[in-house]
């Protein structure tokens, strides 16, 4: 045995060294963000590994921008419930509640309509209202009455399937000839839950032009020392260029607009404002800090159990909203219509920790990783792996996945 | 017996070379103390002996054998800052964890003789309480002190103990290396990486300074005095002469607490002014620290009251790092405005990240904060670093009443003088200052008064130019 063995195995980056001081804040900036970087798209390489196998291996009945687009609008509810876990997640909480909340949700804006008849606006403000106080039960028995989060919400749970039960008499909720109907802009072929209806391609556009003028200004701030401001300029301008016509040329991303349903973009738009939310506001950072160490929060002037309780206020909401899209969907509710959406749920906010790499919850991670699951799942289903296996592929991508990259993180950064 | 000789030992994470071919060679039988600044290398030298890290390059020998650490030897023992034990278990168990049981019959302990062996393990370290008791309830030092008997029990001959007297009270400091003078008399070797210069002194035979992952200075203790140890360890040039103080304490109250009661602490009755710094100490479990988050507001008081002068905010420095002040995961920008966010947020409520940034490297420059990368993870940082990036996060608030708890637990003398050098500018400020420590140099170095807080209520207040070391540790 040799003191010099080569198994380098770099443990924690006790970042300490004397010699650091010396490198300015951008070269060590930079040192961490390209490595950080590299070990998250081993993570996102691996998916997007497998989906070229699975092109290679089915052709056009996987590589289908349309039908992978369907298989998005169609779990659209579950990517939402990930984005409901998110945010108490991040709270260092565990909402287990969600899918039936969102089983509750559904029940309730079907069967509020066709069997008692309400006015449609009034059905989605007692739904988001009962959302609210779903999550605000689980908050206050976290918080107030320090409960197990587990167990709280696993018992909440049971209360809201339990009610929806109850309400739909244990069996399943449709409009029939003679009920009330569903408003044609919500439920059918062509509406809300169709995938026949699109998204106003105008304002995916105009989000996407966003995109590339925020490239642009992100390219233009990591200007090297010794480059002239103009000429870095135009450099930043011309990459975004090219990137663009690749994207419109190579991608043909007019095709991938295209295909956005209202779902979709509703999805996307809830998106945009929970990361609006989450990642620019006090509000997410007080968030992410009582997650991180409450104590440590609460001693720092941040009130832990009131941000805690607003997290599961929020995830209540969402869940709430995945219910009501699902509803928008389906047309219709069956028992337990959400109770198989906890898994891929929590699965998409855990992928998101190392799809993106950042090592933290994160909500363009949850909605990357959620799809990548529901496209690994579907090509074996196209592939003619009988569907019922989704349950046993979902379970092993999400530990392999996480293993994997959580072993790698490690190796990289070493712990 | 045997020597421990290191040559060309080398480890770096990433791009940073924390030890650049360091050379040391441990005769048996000797107390050592490792000094240097923090990021210096020494805890990572302690990693790579203990098998926790492996080196890049270098030798290392135990004895005549070439091994990679000495890690899974019973004559080797490491005890860490945070020493190992469970709270929640009795001394006895704690002594017995990892250790092959004594059993009477099949699976069945021997729980007598368990008792009796822990009793007189413990009693080797001068420790003379019931082995029963769960260490939960034992002050800091007698903690250290069982850690100690441990590695004892286990036959060790060999000590490594890292910075463990950091976290103690003066007096449970001295009792802790006083047991390991008397091992080390007894013929065992023991390494002991502090950053208490008198401690060093006193109780070591030979002292070695790591800077910048090399031995900088390898002397007898014997030969050295405190202001050329001291100028070993600093390396750098500290801020200058500390300025003198062009003012005394005003007259206006920022701080008034009234019979207050909270936790241990209470009934307290104290003032602070306005440019005036207070110190309180005392020993663990004194209620010391509760009268400090009363202080901030941080608990309420079960009776009493504490006012604040209308207008001032306040805020305060925790008296653990590690629990109460960062978050692990979090960035440093992140950890430092989090007490001051609604600064930086724009009309439509959003954060301006640009001006947080650029706040924050401001900050960063300030404080001297190393890496000096806004980006960087709290829990990489090393532990002067961590207390800098804490006193930003202070700072950002703009507060009138500083409650700064064991402010330099842990940091280097550098770091040490940087801080107190802040804290005089705090207060020429017009800031009025709570410092609660139980690190006596605190007190001499900031304060314009102190008092000794003893069964949860502070003492008379004494000037400090006219109060002395020893006269302080009588009322202790």
């Amino acid at each position: 045995m040799s003191a010099n063995a080569s198994v380098a195995d770099p443990p924690a980056p006790d970042r300490t060294p004397a010699g650091e001081g010396r490198k300015g804040a951008r070269g060590a900036a930079a040192t961490a963000f390209s490595s950080k970087r590299f070990q998250g798209s081993i993570t996102f390489l691996a998916f997007i590994a497998i989906f070229i196998g699975y092109g290679l291996w089915l052709g056009e009945k996987f590589a289908n921008i349309d039908a992978r687009a369907l298989d998005i609008h169609q779990n659209t509810p579950v990517l939402l419930l990930g984005l409901a876990v998110l945010v108490t997640l991040i709270a260092g909480q565990f909402d287990l509640s969600v899918a039936s909340m969102a089983t509750l949700t559904t029940y309730l804006v079907i069967g509020l309509k066709v069997n008692q008849g309400w006015p449609f606006a009034l059905v989605l403000g007692v739904c988001i209202l009962i959302g609210l106080i779903g999550g605000l039960v689980n908050g206050l028995l976290v918080v107030r009455c320090h409960v197990n989060t587990f167990i709280a919400t696993l018992g909440t749970g049971g209360i809201f399937a339990g009610l929806a039960s109850v309400y739909g008499k244990g069996g399943q909720l449709a409009p029939t000839g003679d009920s009330h109907q569903l408003p044609s802009w919500f439920s059918g072929t062509t509406s809300l839950g169709g995938f026949g209806e699109k998204f106003p391609a105008v304002v995916l556009w105009i989000g996407l032009c966003a995109v590339a003028v925020f490239l642009f200004l992100a390219l233009r701030r990591l200007r090297p020392p010794g480059r002239s401001e103009a000429v870095w300029t135009a450099v930043s301008a011309a990459i975004v260029a090219v990137l663009a016509v690749l994207a419109l040329t190579v991608l043909k991303i007019q095709h991938y607009v295209d295909a956005v349903s209202w779902t979709i973009g509703i999805l996307i738009v809830v998106a945009v404002l929970l990361w609006t939310l989450l990642d620019h506001t006090t509000y997410g950072r007080y968030l992410r800090a009582v997650g991180s160490n409450a104590e440590a929060a609460r001693l720092a002037g941040v009130k832990p159990g009131k941000e805690t309780i607003k997290a599961f206020v929020l995830g209540g909401l969402l869940a709430s909203f995945a219910g009501i899209l699902l509803g928008a969907n389906q047309g219709s509710a069956s028992p337990e219509v959400a109770a198989g959406f906890l898994l891929p749920a929590f699965a998409a906010a855990f992928l998101s920790t190392v799809v993106l790499s950042t090592g933290r919850f994160n909500v363009w991670g949850t909605l990357i990783g959620g799809i990548f699951l529901v496209w690994v799942g579907q090509g074996l289903v196209v592939g003619g792996v009988p569907f019922t296996w989704t349950g046993v592929v979902n379970g092993f991508v999400l530990v392999l996945a996480v293993a994997i990259s959580t072993v790698l993180r490690r190796r990289g950064a070493g712990r | 017996m045997t020597t421990i000789s290191i040559s060309g030992l080398r480890k770096s994470f990433g791009p940073n070379e924390v030890l650049r071919g360091l050379d040391l060679e441990i005769p048996p039988g000797e107390f050592v103390g490792l000094m240097g600044p923090n990021g210096a290398g020494k805890s990572t030298l302690l990693k790579i002996l203990g098998g926790i890290y492996r080196a890049d390059a270098g030798e290392l020998r135990y004895g005549e054998e070439r091994v990679a650490s000495l890690a899974e030897r019973p004559e080797v023992g490491f005890i860490h800052q945070d020493l190992g034990l469970i709270d929640d278990l009795d001394i006895v168990a704690n002594l017995r964890l990892g250790e092959p049981p004594m059993r009477i019959l099949g699976p069945l302990l021997d729980a007598r003789r368990e008792r009796k062996e822990a009793r007189e393990a413990i009693e080797r370290v001068g420790l003379n309480i019931a082995v029963e008791t769960q260490v939960g309830e034992l002050a800091p030092g007698e903690k250290a002190l069982v850690a100690v008997a441990r590695l004892l029990q286990r036959g060790a001959s060999v000590l490594f103990i890292d910075e463990a007297t950091s976290t103690l009270p003066p007096q449970d400091a001295r009792r802790l290396i006083s047991s390991l003078t008397a091992t080390a008399g007894k013929g065992a070797t023991v390494v002991m990486v502090s950053h208490k210069l008198s401690e060093i002194l006193d109780a070591t035979q030979r002292v070695v300074v790591i800077l910048d992952g090399k031995i900088a200075a390898d002397a007898r203790s014997a030969d050295l005095d405190r202001d050329e140890l001291a100028r070993m360890v600093v390396a750098r040039e500290t801020r200058g002469e500390r300025p003198r103080r062009t003012r005394g304490p005003g007259q206006e109250e920022v701080l008034r607490m009234r019979a207050a009661c909270a936790g241990r602490a209470g009934p307290v009755d104290l003032a602070v002014h306005r440019a005036e710094v207070v110190g309180l100490t005392g020993l663990a479990g004194s209620g010391l620290h509760d009268v400090a988050y009363m202080a901030a507001g941080a608990v309420s008081c079960r009776s009493g009251e504490v006012t604040v002068a209308t207008g001032v905010r306040r805020a305060m420095v925790p008296p653990n790092r590690e629990s109460q002040g960062g978050f692990a995961d979090l960035s440093t920008a992140a950890n430092m405005t989090l007490s001051a966010l609604s600064d930086w947020r724009r009309p439509g409520r959003l954060l301006n990240g640009r001006a947080e940034r650029r706040d924050v490297v401001e900050m960063v420059e300030r404080l001297d904060v190393r890496p000096p990368d806004p980006e960087a993870e709290f829990g990489t940082l090393s532990g002067g670093n961590k207390q800098k990036v804490i006193f930003g996060r202070v700072l950002f608030r703009r507060p009138g009443l500083y409650i700064l708890c064991e402010p330099t637990r842990g940091v280097d003398v550098a770091t040490r003088a940087d801080l107190y050098h802040l804290i005089d500018e705090l207060r020429e400020d017009g800031a009025g200052i709570l410092v609660v420590t139980s690190d006596f140099e605190d007190l001499f170095a900031v304060c314009d008064r102190i008092s000794v807080v003893e069964s949860g209520r502070p003492g008379e207040f004494l000037s400090v130019d006219e109060t002395t070391a020893e006269q302080l540790e009588a009322f202790i």
